[in-house]
């Protein structure tokens, strides 16, 4: 038909937008920077906070204490880097660690189950979760952003119908405290060691199995993944239960640092992620998601809430900077990807 | 109908415009007097669709020029094109769906307030007779969500009319209306073109050509090639100006013709509405069999059926001796079917990701630790990209580059290379040569030629002509679903598929 001619004679662009191309050169200089502008952008906040204040900020202890308490952040951003890998957007997982914080150590005070269990069960809790978000996505056709608000929200209902709104705080055992506050391992905070565990199992399977590499294809173009055979529904089910089982992680072990199941305490961490998830894509490649990145990009939220805290900001700026850095980390990224596409 | 002593209300001339390296148009010209109507023709890739965007304002024509009443203008944008008295109307009509009739029609045009609202209800006394006079039924106040294709229709003729067009461009209008409403639309045109309105009608359907037009004008290979009057307009005379002179038929294709190869893939009544009506073929294996006939004629989508990309209405298929019915690409890929789609970039390639990825997709199985160990080895994933970009000569430094930095004949390697490793019983490859360069192309011949001699069975969709006498076996003539003509071995010829791409059934 003639109008799918027109495509066809023109498959580059209309003439507007091909004049406003940018030179090569020009192109890979931008590249370059918005490839680095993150690491240096960490590299530069580390020196300038040293220099300002070397005796609180520069210590071996401060390091280990941002990275311990930025543990919980990186977990759950690299869940989300799953689903966004994939093409989607997860919403619920800051409410779904609220709501595993809760059972976890319900199930732990209220029902007498031993830690363990009571972890595996939150773990399987979380990836159903994600199970029930990917259906909504793949099989009912809702958009994610949709899908996981709603489900997200029903997270929170039942967070409160559970608790009752109250914290459960008494008779949290000791031995469920130290697992975020423990340093079992070489004297590693147990958060950090958890944290290592899960990102390098995250980074092998995306970047080194042969699932990974349907992983990405399915983000990377949804059309030509399915016409190169590959099972995309599944694939994105995949990448929301992964998201999912990470935010019951983040959800127990900040349940058990705080020493009691809280509603909404894990609710802020959906914001921290996304900033570190896309602060990260556009880290090192044009604007796609990958593990590592999001690693940098939640080093970086840290290190500047740290800095902040060091120089006794006030709380506002807290929230400004954390604006901030999502939109900055959003514009990064789309502008390393409309580098790489054009 | 125009008297022939009226001046021109535009004059195309000499207009070329070349994208990347391709040249759409090389000489085009076209004039078209106040209210007749004007024919385009053209098989595919002639230019048709590059002459109208450079009339919308949305690509700016190489060299030539273009006259409206005598004065060169410079149709910079689709805004000046309207203000020029130019409407388009395109096959995918452009529609808010939440909106009337009467604000669809008013879309763009400047409309008359009081005390700055816009005055609804003078509007709608304005435009009501222009509505019923082009045949519009519906209330001005219905929402246009339910209203059929035609009635779309008649809501772009109608905007034209309001925003007093003195020509309107239609593409391909009867492509989605029925006999009925084609023929209401006939009479509107008729009514259009007495009341010095003119329309350029651009149509593959020689018979409505045939009967509307006033003047019909030629474009093959991007340059004007005939101007026929009404006087001396015969089928016969356009299909030759659209075929190009070269009517010698038995060009010489390969002699090989695996009759008594075993069937590998049968299809029977394969039917998809509106698109796909009824085929049936056979394939055999180490057999190239080409799909020719017009952009539209239904070839894509029923590659897409046989890869289990959509699903028949009714109909059957065999694979390999047994039922075949693939709901899903998966099944296609898990019975041994490849696919070449047509749109390389988007439904082909992973643009950002690198080549030995996207050579590597359909053959994870082969580039695992092991069986049970998923993990990938980095090292058979390059040596599999290695080995298949010197077998089909991709060119690029490094496997490691992303594909969408390669040129077009590489990006179209790769996506036929991606199967290579896998070699599957079956490949379909839909438009392999697109926007290809001479030497790639002759290379992708080559390989479809040395798979089937493989034993793989082949079928190759093109729409242009030229290419499968010389690749294929045997080829079938698509048009408006169904399958009119097979031909093989001297019958094939360039100017025997383009006959019988524009429906001629043979008997």
């Amino acid at each position: 038909m003639a109008s799918e001619a027109i495509d066809r004679e023109d498959d580059q662009m209309s003439d507007a937008t091909y004049n406003r191309r940018l030179t090569p050169r020009a192109k890979a200089g931008l590249g370059l920077f918005a490839r680095y502008a993150t690491i240096l952008g960490l590299l530069a906040m580390i020196i300038a906070f040293s220099i300002l204040s070397p005796k609180a900020f520069s210590t071996l202890g401060n390091f280990t204490n941002v990275l311990n308490q930025a543990s919980l952040a990186m977990i759950i951003a690299g869940g989300l880097t799953l689903a966004v890998v994939v093409g989607e957007l997860d919403l619920s997982i800051g409410f779904a660690a609220s709501l595993h914080g809760i059972l976890v150590t319900g199930f732990i005070v209220h029902d007498k189950l031993p830690i363990p269990l009571a972890i595996a069960i939150v773990l399987a809790l979380g990836a159903l979760i994600g199970l029930v978000n990917g259906f909504i996505v793949t099989k009912m056709k809702v958009n994610s952003v949709i899908a996981t608000l709603g489900v997200g929200t029903i997270i929170t209902g039942i967070a409160f119908a559970y608790s009752a709104g109250v914290p459960i705080v008494a008779g949290v055992p000791e031995a469920f405290l130290q697992l975020s506050l423990g340093r079992w391992l070489f004297g590693i905070p147990n958060n950090i060691v958890v944290m290592v565990l899960v990102l390098g199992i995250l980074w092998v399977l995306v970047e080194r199995t042969s699932i990974g590499q349907e992983i990405q294809a399915v983000g990377g173009n949804p059309a030509a993944a399915r016409l190169a055979g590959i099972n995309v529904d599944r694939i994105k089910t995949l990448g929301f239960v992964i998201s999912g089982m990470c935010a019951a992680l983040t959800g127990m072990l900040l349940a058990s640092r705080l020493g009691s199941g809280t509603t909404s305490a894990a609710d802020s961490y959906l914001l921290t992620a996304f900033a570190a998830v896309f602060l990260g894509s556009a880290t090192l490649r044009d604007g796609e998601f990958h593990v590592l990145g999001t690693l940098v990009g939640a080093l970086i939220i840290a290190f500047g809430f740290n800095g902040l805290n060091i120089f006794g900001a006030p709380t506002f700026s807290q929230y400004v900077f954390q604006g901030a850095i999502l939109i900055i980390a959003v514009g990064l990224s789309s502008l390393g990807r409309s580098l790489a596409e054009s | 109908m125009g008297a022939p002593a009226a001046p021109p209300f535009l004059v195309v001339r000499n207009i070329g415009k070349a994208f990347g390296g391709a040249r759409a148009l090389r000489d085009a010209s076209l004039d078209i007097i106040a209210g007749e109507v004007h024919g385009l023709v053209g098989a595919n890739g002639a230019g048709k669709s590059t002459m109208i965007r450079i009339l919308a304002g949305l690509n700016h024509p190489d060299q030539g020029s273009i006259e409206i009443d005598g004065q060169t203008v410079a149709v910079e944008t689709p805004h000046r094109a309207t203000a020029m008295g130019m409407s388009f109307i395109h096959q995918e009509l452009a529609f808010v769906p939440g909106m009337t009739v009467l604000q669809n029609i008013m879309l763009g045009v400047p409309k008359r307030s009081r005390f700055g609202l816009t005055d609804w209800a003078a509007i709608a006394r304005d435009v009501e007779p222009i509505a019923r006079r082009v045949g519009i039924t519906a209330s001005l106040n219905a929402n246009v969500k339910g209203l059929s294709t035609a009635e779309n229709w008649l809501i772009n003729i109608c905007r034209a009319l309001v925003r007093k067009s003195r020509l309107i461009v239609m593409d391909e209008p009867t492509a989605s209306l029925s006999a009925a409403e084609a023929e209401k639309l006939f009479t509107i045109i008729a009514d259009l073109s007495a009341s010095g309105v003119a329309v350029l009608y651009v149509s593959h359907r020689l018979d409505e050509i045939l009967k509307l037009c006033d003047r019909v004008s030629v474009l093959r290979d991007g340059s004007s090639v005939a101007e026929f009057t009404r006087a001396g307009l015969t089928r016969r005379a356009l299909v030759e100006a659209i075929v190009g002179g070269d009517t010698a038929s038995g060009d010489s294709g390969p002699d090989y013709v695996p009759q008594n190869h075993e069937v590998v893939l049968r299809v029977r009544n394969l039917t998809r509405l509106p698109k796909v009506r009824g085929v049936s073929f056979e394939l055999r294996q180490g057999e190239v069999l080409g799909i020719g006939g017009l952009v539209g004629a239904g070839r894509s989508e029923l590659a897409r059926l046989i890869y289990g990309a959509d699903r028949p209405d009714s109909g059957s298929m065999t694979f390999r001796g047994k039922a075949y019915a693939p709901k899903t690409p998966q099944a296609a890929v898990a019975a041994g079917i490849g696919l070449v789609p047509e749109e390389r970039r988007t439904e082909g390639l992973f643009l950002t990701k690198s080549v030995a990825f996207n050579l590597g997709l359909v053959n994870l199985d082969k580039l695992v630790l092991g069986r049970r160990v998923p993990l990938l080895s980095r090292k058979a994933q390059s040596s599999l990209a290695r080995e298949t970009m010197k077998l089909l000569s991709i060119k690029t430094a490094s496997a490691d580059n992303p594909v969408g930095r390669l040129s077009g004949g590489n990006q179209q390697k790769v996506v036929i290379g991606r199967w290579l490793q896998r070699a599957p019983h079956m490949l379909i490859l839909d438009e392999p040569t697109r926007g290809v360069d001479i030497g790639a192309r002759a290379e992708i011949h080559r390989q479809i030629r040395d798979l089937a001699a493989a034993g793989m069975a082949v079928l190759v969709i093109s729409s242009e002509p030229d290419e499968l006498p010389d690749l294929c076996d045997r080829v079938l003539v698509m048009a408006e679903g169904v399958v009119v003509r097979e031909m093989s071995g001297a019958s094939m010829s360039r100017s025997a598929i383009v006959e019988a791409s524009y429906g001629e059934r043979s008997h």
